[in-house]
C-alpha cells in the first residue's frame, strides 16, 4: 500500500514537473528571449548576419568580398528578403536573440522604417567618431544623418541616396518610331498615340503597389506649383489645397488621355511593370535613380534572367528624361529624394563590434562606398565618392553616360524629400486615393479629402 | 423483427459491439479500480501543454495586445482598453472586409456545392477516362496559391488570355482590365477560390454519393424518377451531412481568406478585395499597428467560433427533426 502510494506520488510529481517545465519552455518560446547582446566579440572577428531588402545579392557579395580583403576574420552572411515581407520577418527576429546583427532600415515608408525598427539598434555615432574623428559628419550626405538620428543617437549608418521625379524611356522604341521625349502634356499624348498605333502601351505603372504612384502625383503637383506636395507632406498646407486636388485630376487625365496604360491600378510595379519594361515591351516607366543599375549589361542581364526572359533577348537602352510639364505652367518638375537604406546594428547582437565594423565600412569607407557608387543602385552617402564611369560596361555608353551624368547633377540639387516624411498610413491613404480617382470611385476633391482625413487621424 | 434490423447499419455496429464490451466489462472495471487514475495523463500531457501553451496562451496574448497602441517592437506600449475595438467598428475598411467576406462566402460556397455535386454525379455515371477527370478536378487543390497567383494575374491582365478568349468568341465589348476595378477584382478572386477548392467538394460528394444504397436508386428509377428527381429527392438528402460540413468549412475559410487576395490583388484596388486576413496583415505589418491588428484578429476569432457554433447547432437541429 505504502509502495503504491509513493509511486503514485512520485509519478504525479514527475507529471507536474514536466508540465511546468514544458509550459515554461512554451511561454518562453512565445514571448521571445530577453537576453541582450553582450558585444563580447572583437571588432575584427566573428560571424555577422546581415538582413536586408536591398541590395541585390550581386552587389552584397561584392561588398562582402571587398570587406573581407580588409577583415578576413569577419564572416558576413547576407540574407535578402522581399521588401513586402521584410517587416514581418524582422519584427519577431529583433525581439528574439537569434535575429540579424546588421539590418537594413529606411528613413520612412512601409518597409523597415527607422521610426519603428530604430529602437532595436545601437547608437553608431560614437563608433563613427572613433573611426573617422570629430569631423566624421563632414563627408556624409547630411539628410542621411538627419533622417537616421533619433534623440541624438545615430540609429543606422546611411549607405546611399536615391531620387525620383523623372521617367525612364526605352531609347530603342523611341528611335524606332521617331518619337522625341515629351516635354508637355500634348507632346506626351501624341507620343503615346504613336506607340499605341503600333501596338504598344505607353506609360506603364503599377498602381496596385504603393509608392510609385505617389512619385507620379508628386511630379504632377510640382508641375502645377513646385513644392506644394512637400508642404502637404510635412503638414504646412492641407492635402485639400488646390494644387493637390488639381494633381489628382491631372493624374486621372493621364489615364483618360491614353498616356497611362489601361489597368494600371490592377498591376504591380514589381514584378509586372519592371519585367515588361526591361524586356522591351514598354516605352516608358516612372522609376527612380535606383533603376540606373539596369544601364549596365551585367545588372540588366541578371534582371532579365531572374524575370525568365529567354536568353538572347536584346538588351534595352534605358535613358532618364525629365517628367513632362503636364500642367502647362512652364515648371519642369524637379527631383525629390531620400536617403536609401541604412545599416543598423542590433542591440541584441552577440557580435556588436564586428557588426559595427561592417556597417561603418559599407557606409563610410571609401572602398565600400565606391562599390556602392559603381553598382549605380544608390548614389553614395559619402559626398567625396563618385561613380567611375570608365569601369562600367553600359548597354549604350554613347547615349547613357551623358544622360546619367546629367541625372547625377540634378540629384545633387534635390531639395525635397521623396517619401521619408510620409508614414505608412499616409502612403496607404495616397495610393488608395490614386486608385479611387483613376478607377472613377472618387472625384479629385473626394480623394484629397480622404487623404487629409488620414493625415488628421495620424496626427 | 429485432432491433438491429429496424435500426439500420449504423446502429447494427453498436449492437454488435455491445456484447463484446459486456463480456469484458467486469474484469476491466476491477483492473481500473486497481490502477491510479493518473496513468493516462502523461500520454496526453505534451499535446495538452502545447495546445494550452501555444494556442490558448497566444490567443490570450493577442487579446492583451489588442488593448494596446503598439507597433509590435517598441518598448513604448500605450494601454487603450477597448479603444481599438471602438475604432474597428467605425472603420469603413472593416465593414468593407465583412461585406466582401459575406459575398465571397455565398458565391464560393454555392459554386462549390453546385460544381462539386455536378462533377461527383457525372463521375458516378459510366464515363470514359473518369480517372483523368478526377485528377483534373482535384489537381488545383494541391497547387500552392503562390505558384498560381502570377498565372492568374497574367490570365486576367488587360492583354491576358481571358480577354483574348472573349475577343475570339466575339465578346470584345466585355474585355476589360479585370483586376483594376473593385467589383471585377472581387469576382476574379472568387473565381480563383472556386477553381482551387471545388476539388475538395467533389471528393467529399463523390464519397458521400458512394454511400447511398444502389437499391434505393434502382427502386426510384423503377418508379419512373428521372435524373433531376433522383438528384433532388434521393441524392441531395443523402449528402446533407456533407453539404453542411462544406458550408461550415467554407464559412470559416471565407473568414480566414488571405492568400489569394493578397497574392493576386493585394487587397485592392481601393480596398475592393480586402478581407479580414488581408486587413490584419495590412495593419499589423506594413502599417505597424500591431495592437489594432490584434483587435481585428480577436474579432476574426469570435466570428469564426460563432459561425462554427451556429452551423453545428443548425445541423444538429435538422438531424433531430429528421429523426
Amino acid at each position: 500500500m505504502f509502495h503504491r502510494s509513493s509511486s503514485s506520488t512520485r509519478r504525479r510529481a514527475i507529471v507536474t514537473l514536466s508540465a511546468t517545465a514544458a509550459l515554461v519552455a512554451t511561454l518562453a518560446a512565445c514571448s521571445g528571449g530577453s537576453t541582450a547582446g553582450t558585444g563580447a566579440s572583437s571588432g575584427d572577428s566573428g560571424t555577422v548576419n546581415w538582413w536586408g531588402w536591398t541590395p541585390d545579392d550581386g552587389e552584397a557579395n561584392a561588398l562582402i568580398a571587398a570587406f573581407n580583403q580588409e577583415y578576413p576574420q569577419i564572416k558576413v552572411v547576407y540574407k535578402k528578403l522581399q521588401d513586402a515581407s521584410y517587416n514581418a520577418a524582422l519584427r519577431p527576429a529583433l525581439a528574439s536573440s537569434s535575429g540579424p546583427d546588421v539590418y537594413d532600415v529606411a528613413a520612412g515608408g512601409a518597409t523597415g522604417d527607422v521610426a519603428t525598427f530604430g529602437g532595436s539598434a545601437v547608437d553608431l555615432s560614437v563608433a563613427m567618431q572613433k573611426a573617422h574623428g570629430a569631423s566624421w559628419k563632414d563627408d556624409i550626405y547630411a539628410a542621411g544623418l538627419t533622417d537616421f538620428t533619433q534623440d541624438g543617437k545615430l540609429k543606422a549608418a546611411p549607405v546611399g541616396q536615391i531620387a525620383s521625379g523623372f521617367l525612364w524611356i526605352n531609347q530603342q522604341i523611341f528611335d524606332r518610331y521617331g518619337v522625341k521625349p515629351p516635354t508637355t502634356l500634348k507632346e506626351w499624348v501624341n507620343a503615346c498615340a504613336t506607340f499605341r498605333a503600333n501596338g504598344l502601351g505607353c506609360l506603364a505603372e503599377g498602381i496596385g503597389q504603393p509608392g510609385f504612384d505617389i512619385d507620379t502625383l508628386h511630379s504632377i503637383a510640382d508641375s502645377i506649383q513646385p513644392g506644394d506636395f512637400a508642404k502637404a507632406a510635412d503638414g504646412t498646407i492641407p492635402w485639400t489645397s488646390p494644387t493637390i486636388v488639381k494633381a489628382f485630376g491631372l493624374f486621372k487625365q493621364l489615364a483618360t488621355d491614353g498616356i497611362l496604360d489601361e489597368g494600371a491600378v490592377g498591376i504591380q510595379q514589381y514584378p509586372d511593370v519592371n519585367n515588361a519594361f526591361l524586356s522591351g515591351k514598354v516605352p516608358m516607366v516612372q522609376m527612380g535613380t535606383w533603376y540606373q543599375q539596369y544601364a549596365t549589361k551585367k545588372a540588366l542581364g541578371a534582371a532579365l534572367e531572374a524575370a525568365g526572359v529567354p536568353s538572347g533577348t536584346g538588351l534595352v537602352t534605358i535613358v532618364p528624361i525629365p517628367f513632362p510639364d503636364v500642367a502647362g505652367n512652364s515648371n519642369t518638375p524637379n527631383l525629390f529624394g531620400d536617403p536609401d537604406y541604412a545599416l543598423a546594428v542590433s542591440s541584441r547582437s552577440k557580435v556588436v563590434d564586428a557588426a559595427t565594423t561592417f556597417a561603418l565600412w559599407v557606409s563610410s569607407n571609401k572602398t565600400g562606398q565606391q562599390i556602392i557608387a559603381d553598382h549605380l543602385t544608390d548614389y553614395p552617402a559619402m559626398t567625396s565618392v563618385a561613380v567611375d564611369w570608365s569601369s562600367l560596361d553600359l548597354v549604350d555608353p554613347a547615349s547613357q553616360v551623358p544622360a546619367l551624368q546629367n541625372l547625377a547633377k540634378r540629384v545633387a540639387q534635390v531639395d525635397q524629400s521623396r517619401q521619408a516624411k510620409l508614414p505608412a498610413q499616409m502612403i496607404q491613404a495616397l495610393v488608395t486615393a490614386d486608385q479611387s480617382v483613376i478607377g472613377g470611385q472618387q472625384t479629385p476633391e473626394e480623394a484629397a479629402s480622404s487623404v487629409q482625413a488620414a493625415a488628421v487621424a495620424k496626427g | 423483427m429485432d432491433h438491429e434490423v429496424l435500426a439500420g447499419p449504423g446502429v447494427r455496429a453498436h449492437g454488435a459491439a455491445a456484447p463484446r464490451r459486456g463480456s469484458r466489462g467486469t474484469g476491466q472495471k476491477r483492473a481500473r479500480r486497481g490502477r491510479p487514475r493518473v496513468s493516462g495523463v502523461p500520454w496526453i500531457l505534451p499535446a495538452l501543454v502545447v495546445s494550452a501553451g501555444v494556442v490558448y496562451y497566444c490567443i490570450g496574448y493577442t487579446g492583451w495586445i489588442s488593448t494596446l497602441r503598439w507597433d509590435g517592437i517598441s518598448p513604448d506600449r500605450t494601454w487603450v482598453g477597448l479603444g481599438n475595438y471602438a475604432r474597428l467598428f467605425q472603420d469603413p475598411v472593416f465593414w468593407k472586409s465583412m461585406e466582401h467576406t459575406g459575398v465571397f462566402f455565398v458565391v464560393t460556397t454555392t459554386a462549390q456545392i453546385l460544381l462539386g455535386m455536378a462533377f461527383a454525379a457525372l463521375l458516378h455515371s459510366r464515363l470514359r477516362l473518369a480517372v483523368l477527370y478526377k485528377v483534373a478536378v482535384f489537381v488545383p487543390v494541391v497547387l500552392a496559391p503562390a505558384t498560381m497567383a502570377p498565372v492568374f494575374r497574367q490570365i486576367y491582365a488587360p492583354d491576358g488570355q481571358f480577354n483574348k478568349i472573349l475577343d475570339a468568341v466575339g465578346l470584345h465589348d466585355l474585355t476589360m482590365a479585370w483586376l483594376a476595378k473593385p467589383a471585377t477584382a472581387l469576382a476574379v478572386v472568387m473565381s480563383i477560390q472556386v477553381w482551387q477548392s471545388v476539388g475538395v467538394a467533389f471528393i467529399l460528394y463523390f464519397a458521400a454519393m458512394g454511400q447511398i444504397e444502389t437499391e434505393v436508386l434502382e427502386a426510384a428509377r423503377m418508379d419512373g424518377a428521372g435524373n433531376l428527381r433522383v438528384l433532388r429527392s434521393i441524392i441531395w438528402p443523402g449528402v446533407r451531412g456533407t453539404t453542411l460540413a462544406l458550408i461550415t468549412l467554407s464559412a470559416i475559410a471565407s473568414l480566414k481568406t488571405f492568400d489569394v487576395p493578397y497574392l493576386v490583388t493585394s487587397g485592392g484596388p481601393s480596398y475592393g478585395t480586402e478581407f479580414l486576413g488581408t486587413f490584419i496583415y495590412r495593419m499589423s505589418i506594413p502599417q505597424s499597428e500591431v495592437g489594432y491588428g490584434a483587435a481585428i484578429s480577436v474579432m476574426l476569432l469570435i466570428l469564426a467560433l460563432g459561425t462554427a457554433i451556429v452551423f453545428n447547432a443548425g445541423g444538429r437541429d435538422k438531424e433531430i427533426r429528421r429523426v
